[in-house]
């Protein structure tokens, strides 16, 4: 391989940025066919029920309704994970959260199929249902699902090295209860699906199914199709049109995708469904709410002698990916410090909410946040520098951690050191002023999961490339691009090894009918794995072309140079003429005629060719030019054995430090971010400006969660299923970041590239937790760190008059979630209801309650 | 969410209006630059059989200096028109400074200043699909029974949220509504009802069409202080409107006006702020008075984002900021 890359590590345009920004490019709620129907969904109101009966009778009259479907007609289970088949795209027998899907009207009009759904005449039974985790954990009766006993999905408790030691061995012990609000994905793009039959030219019948669908997971999606409507995979196609974002949101089956085929199966004719802003809340799969009893045990020149976390994730009414997030929140206290005795017990719980599932940092963020506030509440407390106990605990790679993670590459030295030098921490921290101060965290994160969701030997990625006498390039990857920049990545490192232009790329990608199986865009998966497998594809093609090129230049095959179109003998000199020689070769490769050739081959041999002579001296050769890799992780780096081990190895792990710089407003405890400084390990940036987009994307998204992104709940209610109260940062709000790039090279990665969309996340929200406390001396335990549990916590830390401005948590010591406001609305929910919601009154018409509480 | 079906009139005069209103009564609602109306339409919180577009009105939508003095604004003029008037800027900055708040430069471009004064009602358990508030069993503002901002009281605590009104009631506006006996003019003030279900004193056949405010108001020095969370795109959470008039910064206050948002079902102007401030240089003590003044006019419930709590202690500080910054000009 050459020491020096023509393609990779240059800031190139991403290969769909002029579609997207030209409004050309198509994403999924564009496309349209011919005879195409609305889906409009029916949503649960109650947050717990039996359904009792559900009457279509009048639905079925309104004009323009073509079908109804219910629970009956996919009654089917699936679900993400093999473990937790728990969901039907239609209820059948109950529901489990407002929000829940009932029935599906498919019309000729949005207008037609919302009037039919108030018409759907459902029958409820209510139940009691359950909200907090930790009331939920302590469910006998009323069960979500009646085969999880306490309403608890998994638990998970494990222990590596000796943890009861390492506490007992410790100078220090810090402990306390972290908790991190709701938040959810906030994709530009909500979900939408297409789906179509095609005809059966034998039997009339229906045969064929394609969907199009915004998801960052074709294959799992034509998986679950295939099972729910049962029918063989090889007769759906799944076709992924451009992707709004996912951030995790689209990383597994939505109940829209599936209702679409089950709607369009039963109006026998395409049938599209585009969620509203507010089914995408409902739809959520979003980073539970978690709750983090933490425990540190140190010396005391910092070094971390023993961590044990309790960890409990409210998940909502579904499995999703629930297990492989609260593995992941423990297995990830592993691989990013030497940590030598670790205890995790982790619970994942249902409660009666929307599914919470994989988001962007999936299962680190929040155990992140405890951990890193931690350390530096441990700095505070032992009078130490906490870039100095960071750098202390450091791992030694190549080493294997105590629960099994297999490191590599460790670049998180150099991300220290950077951010530390740019913030100038050393001569800052502490030294700001009483209002401003600075804060320093570190994050990591996987690079794909080294085992597979469904366990088997498959590789994880494949791709295929075929090459034909055009002197064009096409790439068939599975690789779903989901505006992270996979199709360029795929571009990018084919036409590095072929030594061909980037616009001789194309990148066919995530169409299950053409291209080969690659598990999808997740867990940061797809540089790594899909790299990898694009680059063996391009180096088994190439192999090729070097046979006949070598041929034709009397040489080796090893003295072949592939570069700039052109392929030459090493040794002779071309750099100055290669324009000129690119220009000719072009003509001469696309005129294909016998003269043409002929006279080529009369030709004396020449010291190099043009792209389009190597690839069609190749064809001539060997038939056809075609070439194909994949990738599967190595055996050593799959992890340990143990009961819950196959979540947290992966092939390579990124690394982050950060640095926030914040003012704090102590007369309205309003936080300004003013810079972040975010050091990323990703290996090698295979392209510089979409590393750092991905890094500034990531850092504002933690910044979100870090301030002001909350789902607000009140009896299972989401109160604000919106953009505008569901608020994101603007641009703003949104400070300056400065970024930097670590390229440790690790050798498992293609060119030496790990991750880059995720790992960067997780730093920043105790960046800010450490920056406040640096700013006014306050700790916050609870995200995100909105004014009222700022100005709450100075106002205890200068002890003024109490007002109760934060539902009655602490936000320095929170022990429970808390609900907005409001009387109680849902039947069933217990005696504490407010005598004046609807349901009690309906109940005791009779009797005249008398009015209570309310400010009034 | 679809739009439910309508009749769509354009009418070009305010006569045709109001005509049109009054025939329609009860059945028809007014848009103007649609940006409040129509997320609500679709919400189905508003299906009205009829749609009354009055932006065909072109007298309305001019800023214009009356020749007697003060100045007359129509209903039409967008927000971003008031951002950029010079005029305004110099003699109402009050009125800029809090017309810049809203929404985002887009939707100040589609937003008028009728529309922001005649603003509905906003309630976390109100502006929700047909859907969500299936859920809650509605409320008493829309199709339901009950408040559960209140759930003892009877009456509906949505809250008003348009961030001009709190700076027109410190100028003393007055507004002009026509209907079909003519015109009439009220003072800003005299709009609002105090409820959040009925909230307007605007008949049916009646539509707001311009505002009045008047020459010896100019030249007061002016702030706008806006809580919110997201730093554009939000609502007010809670948003106070000052005016003072002095010959210097650290002069005697000739007059003053504070008033307040976001907090009640209507805008309020805070009774006894202008005492507290008149005939005093301002400093903290005095600005902080007046926080405290604006906090009892104050009753934020849980109708919005943060808590009611907090709301109200920011009533005071911001109150306080505001009467500081206008007294520094
Ligand atoms: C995302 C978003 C954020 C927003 N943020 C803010 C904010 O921060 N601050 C703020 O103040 N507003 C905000 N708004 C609301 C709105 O954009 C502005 O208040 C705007 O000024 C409303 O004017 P409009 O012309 O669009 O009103 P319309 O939607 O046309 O009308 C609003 C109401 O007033 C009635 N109406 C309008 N004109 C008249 C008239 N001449 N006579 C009688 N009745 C009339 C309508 O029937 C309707 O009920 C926001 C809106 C959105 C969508």
């Amino acid at each position: 391989m050459q020491k020096e890359f023509s393609i990779i590590g240059k800031p190139v345009a991403l290969v769909d940025a002029a579609q997207k920004t030209t409004g050309l490019g198509k994403y999924t709620d564009d496309l349209s066919l011919p005879g195409m129907l609305v889906g409009k969904i029916l949503h649960s109101p109650y947050p717990h029920a039996r359904i009792r009966k559900i009457d279509l009778t009048r639905a079925r009259a309104v004009q323009g309704v073509v079908a109804i479907v219910t629970g009956q007609d996919a009654p089917t289970s699936y679900g993400i994970l093999p473990i937790g088949h728990d969901e039907h795209a239609l209820v059948v027998d109950k529901v489990r959260y407002v929000g829940d899907n009932i029935a599906c009207v498919a019309a000729t009009t949005e207008a037609a199929a919302e009037n039919a759904l108030e018409l759907i005449d459902v029958e409820y039974e209510l139940l009691p249902a359950w909200f907090d985790p930790e009331d939920s954990m302590k469910a006998e009766s009323n069960l979500i699902h009646e085969n999880k006993p306490h309403n608890i999905e998994k638990e998970y408790h494990h222990v590596f090295g000796d943890p009861e030691r390492g506490l007992a061995e410790a100078d220090y012990v810090a402990e306390a209860r972290y908790m991190a609000n709701e938040v959810t994905h906030a994709a530009m793009e909500p979900h939408s699906t297409l789906a179509s039959f095609e005809f059966d030219p034998q039997t009339g019948k229906q045969g064929r199914l394609t969907v199009w669908s915004s998801t960052q997971v074709p294959y799992y999606l034509q998986h679950k199709l295939s099972l729910v409507l049962d029918m063989p995979m090889s007769q759906i196609r799944v076709i992924k049109p451009l992707v709004g974002g996912g951030f995790g949101g689209k990383s597994e089956v939505i109940p829209l995708e599936i209702i679409a085929a089950v709607a369009a199966r039963a109006a026998k004719t395409p049938v599209k469904i585009t969620y509203t802003r507010e089914e995408v809340f409902w739809a959520h799969r979003g980073r539970p709410r978690t709750i983090i009893d933490l425990k540190t045990g140190v010396k005391n020149d910092g070094r971390i002698t023993a961590v044990r976390a309790r960890v409990v994730q409210d998940g909502g009414g579904y499995c999703s990916y629930g297990p492989v997030t609260i593995l992941y929140s423990g297995a990830l206290l592993g691989a990013l410090y030497d940590i030598p005795n670790v205890q995790y017990d982790g619970y994942r719980v249902l409660t009666n909410k929307p599914a919470c599932g994989a988001m962007r940092g999936h299962g680190t963020v929040n155990v992140r946040f405890a951990f890193e506030s931690q350390l530096d509440e441990i700095c505070a407390h032992l009078k130490l520098d906490a870039a100095a106990v960071r750098r202390k605990n450091l791992l030694k790679p190549p080493c294997v951690t105590v629960n099994g993670l297999r490191v590599l590459s460790y670049g998180l030295p150099e991300c220290i050191e950077k951010v530390a030098n740019a913030s100038q921490w050393p001569v800052r921290r502490g030294r700001l002023g009483r209002g401003r101060g600075i804060g320093m965290a570190c994050s990591h994160y996987v690079s794909g999961a080294a085992n597979s969701i469904i366990k088997s030997d498959m590789p994880h990625s494949t791709v295929n490339i075929k090459i034909d006498r055009d002197g064009g390039v096409v790439v068939y990857t599975g690789a779903s691009e989901i505006g992270q920049g996979s199709d360029t990545m795929t571009a990018q490192i084919v036409a590095e090894v072929l030594g061909c232009s980037m616009k001789r790329v194309k990148v066919i990608a995530a169409d299950t009918d053409l291209t080969p199986i690659d598990l999808g865009s997740y867990s940061s998966r797809v540089t790594l794995m899909s790299g990898n497998a694009a680059q063996r594809a391009a180096e088994d093609v190439r192999k090729k072309i070097e046979q006949a090129a070598a041929k034709k230049l009397n040489c080796s095959q090893e003295e072949l140079v592939f570069r700039g179109d052109l392929i030459w003998r090493r040794g002779a000199e071309l750099e100055n003429t290669g324009e000129q020689l690119r220009a000719q070769g072009r003509i001469e490769g696309q005129i294909l005629r016998e003269s043409v050739l002929q006279e080529r081959k009369e030709q004396d041999a020449r010291d190099h060719l043009s792209f389009e002579e190597a690839v069609v001296a190749a064809i001539d050769f060997s038939g056809t030019l075609t070439g194909t890799g994949s990738y599967a992780p190595p055996a050593d780096a799959r992890g340990g054995k143990f009961k819950g081990a196959g979540v947290g190895p992966s092939p390579a792990y990124s690394y982050s430090a950060q640095v926030a710089e914040v003012s704090v407003d102590e007369e309205t405890g309003q936080v300004t971010v003013h810079k972040i400084w975010a050091a990323h390990d990703c290996g090698r940036a295979l392209n510089p400006v979409a590393v750092e987009g991905q890094v500034v994307g990531s850092v504002w998204m933690g910044l979100g969660q870090a301030l002001q992104e909350e789902m607000i709940w009140k009896d299972g209610l989401l109160m604000n299923p919106g953009l505008l109260e569901y608020r994101s940062p603007s641009s703003v709000e949104s400070p300056e970041i400065e970024t930097f790039i670590v390229e440790s090279v690790d050798p498992e990665g293609p060119f030496g590239a790990k991750e880059a969309g995720e790992g960067s996340l997780a730093a920043t929200i105790p960046a800010i937790a450490n920056a406040i406390y640096d700013a006014v001396g306050i700790r916050l335990r609870e995200a995100p760190f909105t004014p009222e549990r700022v100005l709450a916590a100075l106002r205890a830390q200068k002890s003024q008059k109490k007002v109760n401005m934060t539902e009655g948590v602490d936000p320095e010591r929170p022990v429970s979630f808390r609900e907005h406001g409001g009387s109680l609305c849902f039947r069933g929910k217990g005696p504490t209801r407010h005598p004046l919601d609807p349901a009690v009154r309906e109940q005791s018409k009779a009797e005249q309650p008398s009015p209570v509480g309310g400010d009034d | 969410m679809a739009l439910s079906e309508f009749q769509l009139f354009r009418p070009k005069t305010i006569q045709s209006a109001v005509a049109l209103l009054a025939q329609h009564k009860g059945d028809i609602q007014v848009l103007a630059g649609g940006t409040d109306l129509l997320p609500s339409m679709r919400q189905k919180l508003f299906a009205p059989k009829y749609v009354l577009d009055i932006r065909g009105v072109e007298e309305l939508k001019r800023i214009r200096v009356l020749a007697g003095g003060g100045l007359e604004i129509g209903a039409l003029v967008t927000l971003s028109q008031i951002e950029d008037s010079e005029f305004i800027r110099r003699n109402y900055p009050v009125l800029r400074k809090a017309a810049m708040t809203i929404a985002s430069p887009i939707l100040r471009n589609m937003g008028t200043i009728g529309g922001n004064i005649c603003l509905d009602t906003r309630c976390l358990w109100y502006n929700q699909s047909y859907a969500w508030r299936t859920s809650c069993g509605f409320c008493i503002k829309k199709d339901g029974s009950l408040c559960h901002v209140a759930p003892g009281g009877s009456k509906c605590w949505a809250v008003f949220s348009g961030d001009t009104p709190p700076a027109l009631l410190c100028l003393g506006a007055e507004i002009e509504i026509a209907g079909p006996g003519g015109t009439r003019r009220i003072a800003l003030a005299d709009l609002y009802t105090g409820l959040g279900d009925t909230r307007l004193k605007i008949a049916k056949d009646e539509m707001l069409t311009r505002v009045f405010i008047r020459e010896s108001m100019s030249g007061y020095r002016g702030a706008y202080q806006k809580l919110r969370v997201r730093g554009s795109i939000d609502y007010p959470l809670a948003g106070v409107a000052v005016i003072v008039k002095s010959s210097g910064r650290h002069a005697p206050v000739q007059d003053a006006k504070v008033a307040i948002t976001a907090v009640n079902p209507s805008p309020m102007l805070v009774v006894g702020a202008d005492h507290a401030l008149i005939g005093r240089a301002v400093d903290e003590h005095i600005a902080t008075v007046v926080g405290e003044l604006a906090a009892r006019t104050a009753k934020p419930l849980t109708t919005s984002a943060l808590t009611p709590e907090y709301r109200r202690e920011m009533i005071k500080v911001f109150a306080k900021r505001a009467v500081l910054e206008a007294a520094a000009g």
